[in-house]
């Protein structure tokens, strides 16, 4: 066979096995165009955790559970079956979160409930009006939260917290996982715990406490927090820390607050 | 009356259809094709001479357009294998691969920020063979560079950019510039992290030309910093500016191959080594119908078997990181990797270097504000090689092509191999950058961009799996004894896995390479935990977090990475 003849019988033999192989790959495309779909909205809900990680935790807590007296939880129920009635929005709840997050909220909806983060009550985070998210993470932190939806319309039981490391009959202990929980984090900064602006720093507030009014450094904090009007600190001002702490703290929870409190110096 | 009817439309009888067909079809082809009728088609197809006198096949190249910038024929030892590897053909082949696939693709793709990378995921999610394309696409692209630089090694080897081809020589070192501009352009389009990152690396070294580096700088991305301005610069220079210049200096490139001075003979064969008697078989023509033309044929079906083949078993697959982020560089940003040497050149500091030399020699001198090394290493040096690279058949006196006759330039082209090769591995983000150890474990089992460790876990495994894990603590062999799980339940009934292998993996990577940091001090009194939790019904959240007093100011530190993993994320990447 001439050298001609048998590249042209290799060719067409390599163009058959190419052009089989495609229509294979042809076969499979539309599911896999479906799978790609599937994986691109998995990927968008990890992303959206992601963002709101970043953003959402310092008023909306880190489990999207809200930070009562400050921010609405996003996975609760009434979050996910009543609230767009609530408000009157005409579209979907989806379609809610993102006209929200994008614009922000100046004045809060259910102030008694919820102060918010003060003046605005949500920041605008759209990077169209001046905040820093773009459109695409502000869909998918939307993704993210309507992802709870089986959570919060009971169609699968939440899952158990992790049982902590630390062992919480230490006062102090507790104390570190009660400022988390009670929403402290939000408004005050301690460092290597949160980075809250609104409220005072409390890095070394365990040595001040002592010196800021008459009262011993344990009844100062207890005050501070029961009655966060009493001592104002320079530069801030009166009406935005909760009032409500006496109510929804235990003693228990009290106490420890005050010891892991007194332990920042 | 039929018969009237059809001596007035000139219709010959039906016996002499056929032929009357044959001579139609006969005449068609032969416009056609050039010149060449339907007999000596058939003599070509089967290796015969040709049928008429003069031979009609050299008349293709004179008046077919298409064909005018081939050559009539090669010599037989220009087309030897081994001569030439056919490294200059599969350039081109690539070159015409990726303008292909790169007109159907400025079909879906939307040169804009805040469209670009949206536009392909509706290439790979909504266009029926969409990933089929891009992959097609990306993988001429590394084809054609790899084989631009083969191209010139073999024939800076070979010496055959000596006499009369030093001009061709000149057009090839500016069309491989042009590649590695054509790659470095798209490489920007898909606008994903990978994408942003290392071109802003890669084009910040304009920046520090003196007196014009801002000037420069916005030429290049249309404002400081890479944006809509830089996006749409770069998508215009990677589907017009570059490859009509591509197109023209390749034109001019082969036109003088075709024309003037022809694939060059092997050097044995051209300087007499070869028997004499050799000679006539050596220098036999090979014309380009039927022989050149069938063996390209034959190539072009081999290249896009490979190509096609490649991509079915996924050997090669087109990434696709998070979406832009100007606020956040990636944790081990890279260059493309045709540019690692470029960025490994970035790493050497001259200053550093000649105040060392200085220094052995007694002289104390402080060059660092003096000598800019970004500037000199970016802006200067790479320049310099190009125009020594141009400079190299007029630097050359030397007429023999042998290899024996010149064994310097041999040694010099091994050596500037060796050196490529060596600066590419320098440009790798492990060299000569210091990560602290913490980050670089967790890193390391979780990047910031890309699939790692942890990502690869089966979700079947992470649920079985969940809890807070204390580095230093005993599990045993296995973290989820009880699991027994189908990985790949539609596809593989039989494939079934006991235990949770990946995820223990994971574990004692963790926990020896944290273990052997606190022995080595690297993290004293390190303390770290490893948890896994449910976080929502299908998404799973790992945080590594490890904890450790600092050496040097004896102050607690920590470090910690959150990842979220959803149960119908895609396995690969």
């Amino acid at each position: 066979m001439k050298r001609v003849q048998r590249e042209i019988l290799a060719g067409t033999i390599l163009v058959i096995l190419s052009v089989v192989i495609v229509l294979i790959m042809g076969f499979r495309e539309q599911n896999r165009l479906e799978e790609y779909v599937e994986f691109q909205g998995a990927a968008k809900i990890e992303f959206g955790a992601a963002v709101y990680e970043t953003n959402c935790t310092s008023c909306h807590g880190p489990t999207a559970d809200g930070i009562p007296g400050l921010a609405p939880s996003l996975r609760d129920h009434s979050f996910f079956a009543e609230r767009i009635d609530e408000v009157g929005w005409a579209g979907s709840l989806e379609d809610y979160i993102v006209s929200v997050v994008t614009t922000g909220r100046q004045v809060s909806t259910r102030p008694e409930q919820y102060v918010g983060g003060g003046s605005p009550a949500m920041p605008t985070w759209s990077d169209a009006f001046g905040g820093p998210l773009r459109k695409d993470q502000i869909s998918a932190v939307a993704a993210f939260i309507m992802n709870f939806e089986a959570y919060a319309l009971g169609d699968v039981p939440t899952p158990v917290p992790l049982a902590p490391l630390e062992d919480l009959s230490d006062p102090v202990a507790l104390g570190r996982a009660t400022f988390t929980s009670a929403g402290c984090i939000a408004c005050h900064t301690v460092s290597g715990l949160s980075t809250g602006i609104v409220g005072p720093v409390l890095d070394g507030v365990g040595t001040r406490a002592g010196g800021m009014s008459d009262l011993s450094a344990e009844e100062y904090l207890r005050e501070s927090i029961l009655n966060p009007d009493v001592f104002m600190v320079e530069d801030f001002s009166e009406g935005i820390m909760p009032q409500t702490f006496g109510d929804t703290l235990s003693e228990e929870q009290l106490d420890s607050l005050i010891a892991f409190l007194l332990t920042l110096e | 009356m039929i018969n009237a009817l059809r001596r007035r439309l000139n219709i010959p009888p039906r016996e002499e259809w056929r032929d009357r067909i044959y001579e139609i079809v006969d005449n068609r082809v032969r416009i056609i094709t050039a010149g060449l009728n339907l007999k000596e088609l058939r003599a070509i197809m089967r290796g015969d001479p040709p049928t008429e006198k003069p031979n009609p096949r050299y008349k293709v190249i004179t008046t077919s357009f298409v064909a005018h910038l081939r050559p009539r024929y090669y010599q037989q030892a220009s087309t030897w294998f081994t001569h030439t590897f056919r490294l200059g053909w599969f350039t081109t082949f690539f070159f015409i691969v990726e303008t292909i696939t790169g007109v159907i693709l400025m079909f879906y793709y939307i040169p804009f920020p805040d469209q670009a990378y949206e536009s392909i995921l509706e290439i790979e999610s909504n266009v029926f063979f969409g990933e089929l394309l891009r992959d097609l696409h990306r993988l001429g692209a590394e084809g054609m560079v790899i084989f631009s630089w083969l191209h010139l090694f073999r024939t800076y080897f070979t010496g055959s950019y000596k006499g009369p081809r030093s001009f061709t020589w000149l057009t090839g070192v500016l069309l491989l510039i042009i590649t590695l501009g054509l790659s470095f352009t798209g490489y920007l389009l898909p606008w994903d992290q990978l994408a942003y990152w290392a071109v802003t690396v890669g084009s910040s070294i304009t920046e520090d030309a003196p007196f014009i580096g801002p000037q420069l700088n916005i030429l290049l991305r249309g404002a400081p910093d890479i944006g809509a301005g830089g996006l749409l610069r770069f998508y215009l220079g990677h589907v017009i500016l570059l490859p009509l210049l591509a197109i023209i200096f390749i034109s001019i490139h082969y036109y003088k191959v075709s024309r003037e001075h022809s694939i060059s003979l092997p050097a044995v064969v051209d300087e007499d080594v070869l028997p004499k008697e050799d000679r006539k078989e050596n220098t036999r023509r090979i014309d380009l119908i039927p022989d050149l033309l069938t063996h390209e044929l034959f190539l072009t079906s081999l290249g896009v078997f490979a190509m096609i083949v490649i991509l079915y078993f996924r050997w090669f697959h087109s990434p696709l990181e998070t979406h832009t982020n100007p606020q956040q560089t990636p944790l081990d940003t890279l260059a493309p990797w045709y540019f690692y040497f470029l960025q490994g050149m970035l790493k050497i500091d001259p200053a550093t270097i000649l105040e060392t030399m200085f220094g052995w020699v007694g002289v104390q001198v402080e060059l660092s504000r003096l000598l800019n090394s970004k500037f000199i290493m970016g802006l200067v040096v790479p320049p310099g090689m190009v125009i020594l690279l141009m400079a190299i058949p007029y630097i050359d006196r030397n007429p023999s092509r042998l290899a024996r006759n010149r064994p310097f330039a041999i040694a010099w082209g091994i050596a500037w191999i060796f050196i490529l090769v060596a600066l590419s591995f320098m440009g790798t983000p492990q060299y000569g950058i210091e990560t602290p150890a913490a980050t670089r474990i967790i890193q390391d089992l979780g990047p910031e961009e890309g699939q790692g460790p942890i990502r690869e876990i089966p979700y079947q495994e992470l649920i079985a799996g969940v809890g807070i894990y204390e580095v230093g603590h005993d599990y045993g062999e296995e973290l989820c004894p009880d699991l027994v799980y189908q990985p790949n339940a539609e596809e593989d009934v039989d494939n079934i896995v006991i235990g949770c292998p990946h995820l223990t993996a994971v574990f004692e990577e963790y926990s020896e390479r944290l273990l052997e940091a606190e022995e080595n001090g690297l993290l004293p009194e390190m303390h770290a935990t490893f948890s896994v939790e449910e976080f929502q019904h299908n998404v799973i959240r790992v945080e590594p977090h490890v904890n450790w007093i600092d050496a040097e100011s004896g102050l607690p530190k920590d470090y910690s990475r959150h990842y979220y993993l959803h149960e119908d994320r895609s396995q690969d990447e």
